[in-house]
């Protein structure tokens, strides 16, 4: 179990990018979380969280097409490894354990 | 618009203006609107919808490099979206607040390693890894190629190494010592109307005074070779017959002469003391514990000599050779001694001066020469200067200077030939640079097979300076490893080139730094040498030219090319002409009738007086022995090894010219012994003839004697080696008999004419005698020896028997010519084998070149056959041109060394004719390898591919 090396932002940038796949890069991921969230979201937070994950083994990443929005420059897209997806699993496994575990309780408060 | 990703635009200030140019296309006017408009529009654009410059000029400064290309990306395609979104001014400010969210570690810290997105800037040490990793590939696929070239180099790189150690040895000549800049050598210049001669010595009171009486003087170093001398352990009583040599005590104080034992400096100042070198202690003691020890000379046995210290062992290039020293003090005193050295004039010792700082030899030799004639009156006609010669020319330049200062028994010190040694400089650098140029030859030679690569390489983006330096690492590799073999070798021969040049040179971890330092020149400006000219020629081409495989020919090149096969090819004719006249001739001088009989003629020195005293006895006892056919006793014998005495010669009465001759001291039984045929008149007859002589021919020519008719000639005065002096003290003349006249005989090396040569009694006022000379016959020699070693031991018990063949004596005059057939025939191979490298780089080259054309004749129907001769044809024509040249050189050549010799060989043409044909066979069998292989090949396999 190497759950503990996956910090909730990682969790949820990495999540994003399996949601947005194969379309997912930088830019992608922070309006997504934007949106979702609703809180600003800094490319620069972004970009570090995916670079340690690829650094750990659970995204892959290669250069796409130059587009002109970019300036000329290249969007590096990501995609999640067997390694990523099996992480992203295993921590949806524990939660939905816990949450299985304490829902009952929660209907019986409101009961 | 498309960017191409290249670094060349990944600079900061080229981003942004990349982005805004990006900007004013996309949102533009075209080109209906005002000029004024559209630069307003520009202004405002790159103002106000760009992303702060600012900004991104910050970004560029903190950010990685690697990473640039994402981030800035991010962040503009982030604020096109704000700004389409949320209005420009928002999404700018949003900009700010989102680049200073990259300050964080991750994008500040700057990769280790060149990551591999980012366009590697290669350092020279990458590039020249990636250089050695290329080479040896290429290398290891053309084996051929690659030992062909690794043995070329290697073999003028060996050639290099050697002669290099042997001219440093021989430049480097008496240099150990301090202040060797500051000694020079006294040489005596005496003109008489006679003769002129040079002599490297200086009177007694010269070398004396001058300290004295020339303030830049500052010591004086004085020594002299007496001649051999029994020397004699007493402990044990073993004895050797040495050069004794007498030194002055500034001989140790103005030469460092390196000390073993006791003290090195003031080891002569005292009588009956003595200085041995390490060597000779241990013969004489079998220690080099010896200081305080005694020893004893027999010409002065009453004094008991202690020796005083011991020297080590005179280095090989030291023109020193003493093995021990007698103080000169111990002499003084003496009246031979002091007779000697009364003489201003005379040439009895070898003088060094060691001069004060910054004197000029010049000045002071001019000072030598004023204290001479303060304190001498030359004969009339005669005049002595003096002159000074520097110490490190001593051994180099010394051709003409005699070696005077010692007695006629003791050899010269060796010098060595100047010529020689330029000789040897040229062919080293001749060797090596031809080396380099076959080299060349090979490698421009497959330029075709490389071109590919080269356009591959070049249109993949390497700069022309990497293609240099590419083939430049291959020549290094290629030298490196050439060289590496070259020391192995240059150590393998060291033991047999030693031999051969009588030096003890070696090339291993404790060889002097300044041999390893022109080594690795030599390395390096090798490798430099043979990689630039394909380096730069390779390089040069346009990748377009090279990928189209268009074939490239050089005229000038190849004709370069041939000329220097031709050249190459006509040395080694030369030296093969050279080798063979010059083994004919040696061959002539071994197998020449001498008009003596030289076989089987045993030589026994008279070592001693005692033995001098009973010659006759132990002639009669030798004559006895059963192996022992005749024995003569003599004062010289021909093809003599020391100085045979001359004397003048007339007839009495005559008032012409006294004419020069040599002399000989014989016996009743020299003619029978030698064999020397008498013509006229009679031998001699016993001690009744003292007083005869019998003469050669050429010496009763010289007096018009025809008929031996004991008529009475005139011996005025007689030379030893130096300059004349009367036969008898109260100045009289040596008056004779012709008894006699006998066929000419060569008593010198064939190289001289023979001379006019008196036989005389062997009693007779000049000469002493000094050999048995036996004839023996050839079984058990050993036991010949020992026999007469019992006999004259009988006599004196001291005796050291020394012995010669007089054979290998006379072979010994040609021993010099022997060892320059030896060399001429290793040039002679060497130019030949370098000649067939630089033949078979063109052979491949011209197969190389005209494989289409080979092609086309055989699918013509040529046969292989004919293509082969048609290939050869070519190299063969060049082959004779190379003779054309060689011959008139050879034979200009080698009649201009035999003219050296009075009796000579002709030079004649099947000489030529061998080796002409020999030159051709050894060009086509080197060729032919190269044409049958390009007439074998698959015409299919040539014509297909363009």
């Amino acid at each position: 179990m190497r759950r503990s090396d996956l910090g909730e932002f990682e969790e949820v940038v990495l999540l994003t990018v399996a949601a947005l796949s194969p379309g997912a890069y930088s830019v992608a991921i922070a309006e997504e979380l934007e949106q979702e969230t609703g809180r600003p979201v800094s490319t620069g937070a972004v970009h570090a969280a995916l670079q340690r994950l690829e650094q750990k083994g659970y995204l892959r990443s290669e250069m796409g097409e130059a587009t002109a929005e970019r300036g000329g420059r290249r969007k590096r897209f990501f995609t999640v490894t067997a390694l990523g997806g099996r992480v992203l699993n295993e921590v949806h496994d524990v939660r939905t354990r816990l949450w299985d575990r304490i829902v009952p309780t929660i209907r019986l408060e409101w009961r | 618009m498309i960017r191409l990703p290249s670094r060349k635009f990944k600079t900061a200030a080229a981003d942004g203006r990349q982005s805004a140019l990006f900007l004013e296309g996309q949102f533009a006017p075209t080109a209906a609107h005002s000029l004024i408009h559209s630069f307003t529009l520009s202004l405002f654009h790159s103002l106000l919808m760009t992303p702060p410059r600012l900004a991104d000029r910050l970004l560029t400064w903190f950010c990685a490099p690697h990473l640039r290309e994402d981030v800035l990306g991010d962040l503009h395609e982030r604020f096109a979206l704000r700004a389409a979104r949320e209005g420009v001014g928002r999404a700018r400010r949003q900009y700010w607040r989102d680049v200073l969210a990259y300050v964080r570690p991750e994008f500040i810290r700057r990769p280790e390693k060149p990551h591999i997105d980012d366009y590697p800037v290669p350092n020279q040490v990458l590039m020249f890894r990636n250089h050695v990793k290329i080479a040896l590939r290429s290398l290891k696929r053309h084996k051929v190629y690659t030992s062909l070239n690794v043995a070329g180099l290697a073999f003028g790189l060996t050639c290099f190494l050697l002669i290099g150690l042997y001219l440093f040895d021989e430049l480097t000549f008496d240099q150990q010592h301090s202040r060797q800049a500051r000694i020079y050598r006294a040489i005596q210049h005496k003109k008489t109307p006679a003769d002129e001669v040079t002599v490297a010595a200086s009177s007694y009171n010269i070398s004396e005074q001058a300290p004295r009486q020339i303030s830049e003087v500052e010591n004086t170093a004085r020594l002299v070779r007496l001649g051999r001398a029994n020397i004699t352990n007493p402990a044990n009583k073993h004895a050797f017959q040495e050069t004794v040599t007498l030194g002055n005590k500034g001989l140790l104080a103005v030469f460092d002469f390196e000390t073993l034992d006791g003290n090195g400096k003031a080891a002569l100042d005292e009588p009956n003391s003595v200085v041995m070198t390490e060597e000779f202690a241990q013969r004489l003691f079998q220690t080099s514990d010896v200081v305080g020890k005694t020893v004893f000379l027999d010409f002065i046995p009453d004094k008991a000599l202690k020796i005083t210290a011991v020297l080590k062992n005179h280095p090989r290039n030291s023109s020193f050779d003493f093995t021990y020293v007698l103080s000169e003090e111990t002499l003084k005193g003496l009246p031979r001694f002091e007779q000697q050295t009364a003489d201003w004039l005379s040439q009895s010792y070898q003088t060094f001066f060691l001069l004060k700082e910054q004197a000029d030899p010049v000045a002071t030799a001019n000072k030598i020469n004023t204290l001479l004639n303060a304190n001498a009156k030359p004969e009339a006609g005669t005049s002595v200067s003096y002159a000074l010669q520097p110490l490190a020319d001593m051994h180099l330049h010394s051709q003409h200077i005699t070696d005077g200062a010692r007695n006629g028994n003791v050899q010269s010190m060796a010098t060595g030939t100047l010529l020689y040694l330029r000789i040897f400089a040229i062919v080293a650098l001749f060797v090596l640079l031809i080396a380099c140029i076959n080299y060349m030859n090979l490698a421009t030679a497959r330029a075709a097979n490389r071109a590919k690569e080269i356009g591959v390489r070049k249109a993949s983006g390497a700069f022309r300076s990497h293609l240099i330096g590419q083939f430049l690492t291959e020549s290094l590799v290629v030298t490196v490893i050439a060289f590496v073999l070259a020391v192995l070798v240059v150590n393998l021969l060291l033991p047999a080139f030693n031999e051969f040049t009588n030096k003890a040179l070696s090339l291993g971890l404790r060889t002097d730094y300044r041999i390893w330092l022109l080594a690795v020149t030599a390395l390096v400006l090798t490798s430099l040498l043979s990689g630039s000219y394909p380096a730069l020629l390779l390089s040069r081409f346009s990748p377009l030219l090279l990928l189209k495989s268009v074939r490239f020919s050089n005229r000038r090149d190849l004709s370069l090319r041939k000329s220097l096969v031709v050249f190459q090819f006509a040395i080694s004719v030369v030296m093969m002409v050279a080798t063979i006249v010059l083994y004919r001739q040696v061959r002539y001088a071994n197998n020449k009738d001498l008009g003596f009989n030289k076989e089987l003629l045993l030589v026994v020195d008279i070592n001693s007086g005692k033995v001098r005293n009973g010659a006759a006895t132990i002639q009669a006892e030798f004559s006895k022995l059963p192996a022992v056919k005749q024995v003569s006793v003599t004062s010289r014998v021909p093809g003599e090894w020391k100085n045979i005495p001359l004397v003048k010669i007339k007839q009495d009465g005559s008032t012409q010219e006294p004419k020069t001759a040599y002399i000989l001291g014989v016996d009743e039984a020299f003619n029978k012994t030698f064999a020397v045929q008498l013509l006229k008149g009679r031998t001699f007859a016993g001690l009744s003839d003292s007083s005869s002589v019998i003469l050669n021919e050429t010496a009763a020519k010289a007096l018009n004697i025809n008929e031996p008719s004991d008529q009475l000639i005139d011996i005025p005065a007689m030379a030893f080696g130096g300059s004349f002096m009367p036969v008898y003290e109260t100045n009289q003349s040596f008056k004779a008999r012709v008894i006699g006249i006998v066929k000419d005989f060569h008593f010198q090396s064939i190289r001289e004419k023979i001379a006019p040569m008196v036989l005389a009694y062997q009693r007779n006022p000049v000469t002493n005698i000094d050999y048995f000379t036996s004839r023996i016959d050839g079984h058990d020699i050993p036991a010949t020896l020992a026999a007469m070693n019992h006999i004259m031991t009988g006599i004196d018990p001291d005796h050291l028997l020394e012995y010669h063949f007089l054979d290998d004596q006379l072979a010994l005059f040609y021993q010099e010519d022997q060892r320059r057939e030896t060399m001429l025939i290793w040039v002679s191979l060497a130019t030949i084998f370098i000649a067939c490298l630089g033949l078979f780089g063109l052979a491949t080259y011209a197969a190389e070149q005209r494989i289409k054309e080979i092609g086309v004749r055989k699918v013509l129907g040529a046969s292989t056959f004919s293509l082969t001769a048609l290939l050869s044809g070519d190299f063969l024509k060049l082959v004779l041109i190379a003779n054309a040249i060689a011959f008139p050189v050879a034979w200009w050549a080698t009649n201009k060394w035999l003219e050296e010799f009075a009796y000579h060989i002709e030079v004649e043409w099947w000489m030529f004719l061998v080796s002409g044909i020999a030159a051709i066979f050894i060009a086509l069998l080197t060729v032919s390898y190269q044409a049958i292989k390009a007439a074998t090949v698959n015409p299919v396999k040539s014509l297909k591919s363009e």
